[in-house]
């Protein structure tokens, strides 16, 4: 591949990324919205969001690691958007793969507990130990999901992941092939996405939002930016697996909306498990039915 | 130019008394850093081949002794003796100074550290399996040395080390006699040749005694109690040296007689249960548990010393994992998370130790907020603590991704699942770390704390820089680990610079990096460029519900870090293997106890009756049988 | 209470048309996002509070004009203040208020927040909101109508949109007028952890009463504010010297 068409795919994946993801925001509150009977926020409320908080005058920092926790937050997140691949462009998917962009996608989190960490606000300290637990809890069944389908396709790498499941057709797609793991990776999606039930490391009314209780301005615009490519990076990495990535780029859009209209839409018919009960939650129901699935795959 | 080993042995041998007479001055011991190079250098020059042997050799009861470096035995010499010189030049300056006026025996210190150099070498490059034996006992006695120097709590770990020490090199003992026994002579060479046709109870015997001796060292389960407080309460830079490589001597010792004399092909003979459980799946069974349990138990600890120390006991189980996988992805892993780990858990305890330095404590509960005092080192450990948890860009990332690799391509989800548990365990522990001691609210006490002398911070800064380079070019070291793959028999790995090219999956560390640093890049510019500028606040100027924050109340959440976590699985371990251990020591307390009663109780005509009750029992045993 | 001082309200507007045409424009553009996107922190300290969950709900839905709930102060664009506030309670306030970063707007829900309403006799009651804060917008009532919270922060949103807004550069431009409120109802010794006037320093939002007799006041007893900022400090320690 020429370097400027690789340059160009490497500017334009996280783009994609957040436009989308900003997309995929409005659309989580305008479920919210419609489940709570109102009428949600107007098209373009994440980018009124994300700009106001940009765009306020005094932005208080606790120091310099509670600003880079933020670079890092996002620039991490950038920089994963490139190994996930999309229709037409891979990026550098082929030099790393799946288990490096599961690690890859740890660097913002870890970002965002540094600077978490620097505000000495417990409250965040407390958010940031649920948030690591929860991602030790919903982690689990996501490794035995991406072990299965790893061994399913014998490769690593997306892109032969999707130009396996693509060349097959739907009846090679990871969730026709391995069901009992698309629905444990359902689990995980909705523990990656830190949404209800297992929104504890938030929870407003305890402990004031957590991780973000000392965020404001640019840190929190910067958490919003965060969430887009959160969203966009979860439902991507689902659909790569499970559905056979994109044909085309309607197809592909099709899916990841879909993909995240199920999470979604439990998230906002729950109220919050505490963290032991997330714990025994996801390790119980996703990892029973995973490593059933993943022992079919075995065989 | 080339080296010789006899030389490099010799240096060794010399360094003790140099060591002894020149650690109590700065210059001296700026001096004996300086001897650690020249070992390191010499140790360059000899190159990772199988040229080196040594001219001493001798007889002992008919078995000729000798010595001979391979490239298996090069690769962990090299770390030794890096992580030795390290650790010297971190107490060389005002460590060693303050200490002294403690009470340090600095002469001590820098002779056990040399003596265990020696000791390791002597194991390192056994040309023969009482040469192996030797150097064995040697290392074993020699860590010994480091561990009683700080007194104290180190004393009853020191205690305990000794005794399982003692029972592992019982263990080797009996392992080499069967093996004589089996294979008639202890040269590699006719060991190797003679193990296929031993026969399975007899393998078993010999396989199991020698992975059990040497385990102990390694401190796998279940002789995985002694490592962590031995290590960690010992003082900084013997600490910093035990816990970077000296544990790795054990893998060093299975590698060899497990891979390269007995070989996968014999250890996957050993049925444990027909053929669903054979001897090479237990060992990575053990490895995955011996992954996990220590990390979670480090989890819990509010000493960093015995948080790292838990760490160094759960890390050898990647490597034992990467080693039994025996393929050449996952070897490979194995042995690149020796040199990974021993260089960024070298920079987590000197980073300790620094803050033990400046603060007198490593109570997690007790620290909090030194960012804004330490800089330097909580760089230090933010590198470090991003090699152990094994994310990219740094080296430990590349390693565990080796092993990842090779459990999925060898087909084992169970344990690439088992070990990603222990990665994230790891996670969340190492936060736990950097954020009790860095982050979080700065105690009025520690407002006027100083960054750690250059002296201190260097050794650190210069490992951050080695761990960075081997995790974005991780090729650097794996042409030494494929080198050591084939002295070992084993398949060599087909790397590249940036890390590994194969057809089921490539990880090109150079991309990797390059593109989170320009992630990071982008991060920066849409931080720094766009939007309002900031303003840093005080660190009472804080949310608090509508709470005046007051520099005498502590407002910091350190302690049970992870509540609900320790609320759910603290039932699951209660400490059962320390109790087993309690459990023996009764047991054997109470056989004594009866002992010396009947010790106490007995007169001659006890002794009489016992005799000859023991004579008549002999000969009627004979004369029936 | 505070009739016998009249202060003369003095609110400097910055140039608004100053800069060239793209900054006018990124100026409106900000106004409007800001205008349309108001995260509100309710300071729940009487009765109005219950008000405010039907007009977040299905029924009016506030955050179809792109306004939500936040929780902590540093997220915040709108102090809610929704009763009758007590001394003890203004502490917190004053705080919260100054915790969170500007442009940041205050509405006083009910009467009470205007005049002290039905507390009017009370001794430890703070009657006008707008002697210690600069409050953008009343909304009166006992209590006001979920309707009227509505209109009125529809009308706070074309304040914004409008740049007019600008109470919270009051605080700044006139921290000693209100300060010396604060420290009539407080005490002399009054404090808050932000640090005003340093901010205001660094923003560059300095007016005529940044300063005056009661910040002098502050001064003569504030604790040290500034930021724990890094210190390498690498020399060695005294004792080592020795």
């Amino acid at each position: 591949m020429h370097w400027s068409e690789l340059a160009i795919e490497l500017t334009l994946m996280p783009l994609v990324a957040f436009v989308v993801g900003l997309a995929m925001v409005l659309m989580m509150r305008k479920i919210a919205a419609r489940l709570q009977r109102r009428v949600g926020p107007p098209l373009l409320q994440p980018l009124y969001d994300i700009v106001k908080l940009y765009g306020k005058r005094t932005q208080t920092s606790h120091g310099m690691l509670h600003e880079i926790g933020i670079v890092m937050a996002v620039g991490g997140y950038v920089a994963a958007e490139t190994l996930l691949p999309v229709p037409g462009m891979n990026g550098i998917a082929e030099k790393g793969g799946m288990i490096t962009l599961l690690y890859l996608t740890m660097i913002p989190s870890l970002g965002l507990a540094l600077g978490v960490g620097q505000c000495a606000n417990p409250n965040g300290s407390i958010g940031i130990s649920r948030a690591l637990t929860a991602m030790l809890a919903y982690d689990i069944p996501l490794v035995i999901v991406i072990a299965g389908v790893a061994i399913h396709f014998g490769t690593t790498n997306l892109v032969d992941v999707i130009a396996q499941q693509q060349a097959g057709g739907i009846a090679t797609w990871g969730a026709v092939q391995m069901p009992l793991l698309a629905i444990a990776g359902l689990f995980a999606l909705q523990g990656m996405l830190g949404k209800q039930p297992f929104e504890i490391y938030v929870a407003p009314a305890e402990i004031a939002t957590g991780p973000m209780v000392e965020m404001g301005g640019k840190f929190l615009g910067g958490l919003f930016v965060m969430q887009c490519f959160q969203l966009y990076t979860a439902s991507v990495l689902y659909v790569t697996l499970f559905l056979g990535g994109g044909e085309n780029w309607i197809a592909f859009l099709a899916k990841a909306f879909a993909v995240l209209v199920i999470p979604m839409s439990i998230a906002f018919l729950f109220p919050r498990y505490r963290t032991e009960d997330m714990i025994t939650m996801l390790w119980k129901w996703p990892v029973v039915l995973g490593l059933i699935g993943l022992a079919f795959v075995g065989s | 130019m080339t080296g010789s080993l006899d030389f490099l042995l010799l240096l060794s041998v010399v360094g003790v008394p140099l060591a002894a007479l020149l650690a109590p001055s700065v210059v001296g011991r700026w001096l004996l850093v300086l001897l650690y190079v020249v070992q390191l250098v010499e140790l360059a020059l000899l190159g990772s081949g199988d040229g080196a042997r040594s001219a001493v050799s001798f007889s002992l009861l008919g078995h000729s002794v000798g010595w001979q470096l391979d490239a298996l035995g090069w690769f962990f010499a090299m770390i030794t003796v890096a992580a030795a010189g390290f650790s010297a030049a971190y107490a060389a300056g005002e460590w060693g100074t303050l200490n002294a006026r403690a009470g340090l025996s600095l002469r001590w210190l820098y002779v056990g550290l040399q003596v265990n150099v020696f000791a390791m070498l002597v194991l390192l490059a056994a040309g023969d399996m009482v040469a192996l034996f030797i150097g064995w006992e040697l290392t074993s006695w020699a860590g010994l040395l480091l561990m009683l120097l700080a007194g104290g709590e180190a004393i009853a770990a020191a205690r305990r080390y000794i005794v399982y020490a003692i029972a592992g090199g019982m263990m080797v003992l009996g392992g080499l006699l069967m093996t004589l026994a089996a294979a008639g002579s202890l040269q590699f060479d006719a060991v190797a040749a003679a193990i296929p046709t031993v026969g399975t109870s007899a393998l078993w015997a010999i396989t199991l005694l020698f992975v059990l001796g040497f385990s102990v060292k390694m401190a796998t389960m279940p002789f995985h109690l002694w490592q962590a407080p031995a290590y960690a309460f010992s003082p900084a830079p013997a600490s910093a040296f035990l816990g970077a490589i000296s544990a790795r001597m054990g893998l060093f010792a299975i590698a060899l007689v497990a891979i390269k004399l007995i070989g996968i092909v014999q250890l996957d003979r050993l049925y444990l249960y027909f053929d669903a459980l054979n001897l090479r799946n237990l060992l990575a069974w053990v490895a995955v548990f011996t992954a996990i349990l220590p990390t979670f138990v480090a989890m819990k600890q509010n000493d960093a010393r015995l948080l790292l120390g838990w760490h160094g006991v759960g890390q050898g189980g990647y490597m034992l994992l990467g080693l039994v996988m025996a393929d050449s992805l996952g070897s490979a892993g194995g042995l690149l998370h020796v040199f990974n780990h021993a260089t960024y858990q070298a920079i987590l305890l000197m980073a300790v130790f620094a803050v033990i330095h400046r603060t007198g404590t490593a109570d997690l509960n007790r620290l909090g907020g030194l960012v804004a005092r330490m800089p330097l080192s909580f760089l230090a450990m933010l590198i470090g603590i991003i090699g152990l948890a094994g994310l990219p860009p740094m080296n430990g990332f590349v390693s565990k991704w080796m092993i990842y690799r090779a459990l999925i391509l060898e087909g084992q989800p169970l344990l690439f699942v088992a070990t990603v548990i222990s990665t994230l365990g790891t996670v969340l522990s190492v936060y736990k770390l950097l954020h009790n001691t860095f982050l979080g609210q700065l105690r009025l006490e520690h407002e006027t704390v100083k960054e750690a002398p250059w002296s201190m911070t260097i050794p650190m800064l210069v490992l951050c820089v080695v761990v960075f380079v081997t995790g974005v070019a991780p090729g650097l070291v794996l042409e030494y680990v494929a080198a050591a793959q084939q002295a070992l028999g084993l398949a060599p790995v087909a790397f590249i610079l940036g890390g590994i090219d194969s057809p089921a999956g490539t990880l090109d560390m150079i991309w990797v990096t390059a593109i989170l640093l320009a992630g990071f890049g982008i991060g920066a510019v849409l931080f720094y460029l766009m939007g309002g500028r900031s303003r840093r606040v005080h660190q009472l100027d804080n949310y608090a519900g509508g709470h005046f924050l007051t520099a005498d109340v502590r407002y910091q959440y350190s302690d049970n870090f992870y509540a609900g976590l320790m609320h759910r699985i603290r039932p699951w371990y209660r400490g059962s293997f320390a109790w087993a251990e309690e459990a023996l020591v009764s047991t054997f307390g109470a056989i004594a106890t009866a002992a010396r009663g009947f010790f106490e109780q007995a007169n001659p005509a006890h002794w009489v009756l016992v005799g000859t009750t023991l004579i008549t029992t002999w000969v009627m045993w004979h004369a029936l049988v | 209470m505070t009739d016998t001082e009249q202060f003369p309200v003095r609110v400097e507007q910055p140039d608004r048309n100053g800069g060239n045409i793209f900054s006018r424009v990124f100026d409106e553009l900000t106004a409007f996002c800001r205008s349309r996107s108001l995260f509100i922190l309710h300071y729940c300290t009487g009765c109005g509070a219950i008000e405010l969950p039907p007009a977040m709900t299905s029924r009016f839905d506030m955050e179809r004009l792109g306004i939500s709930p936040m929780v902590s102060p540093r997220q915040a664009d709108i102090l809610l203040i929704t009763g009758y506030v007590s001394v003890k309670t203004l502490k917190r306030v004053m705080l919260t208020y100054e915790q969170m970063g500007s442009p940041k707007y205050v509405i006083g829900i009910c009467s009470c927040t205007v005049n002290g309403g039905m507390y009017w006799q009370s001794y430890a009651t703070a009657k006008k909101l707008n002697d210690y804060m600069p409050v953008d917008l009343y909304i009166a009532g006992c209590m006001p109508r979920p309707e009227a919270v509505i209109t009125g922060l529809r009308q706070l949103m074309d304040k914004i949109a409008a740049g007019e807004a600008n109470g919270w550069e009051d605080y700044y431009r006139r921290y000693d007028y209100y300060l010396g409120h604060q420290q009539r109802l407080f005490g002399e010794t009054w404090q808050t952890p932000t640090d005003v006037i340093a901010e205001a320093r660094h923003y560059g939002l300095f007016g005529p009463e940044t300063l005056g007799d009661h910040t002098r006041l502050l001064e003569q007893h504030q604790a040290p504010l500034e930021a724990l900022e890094m210190q390498l400090g690498l020399g060695a320690p005294d004792e080592v010297k020795a």
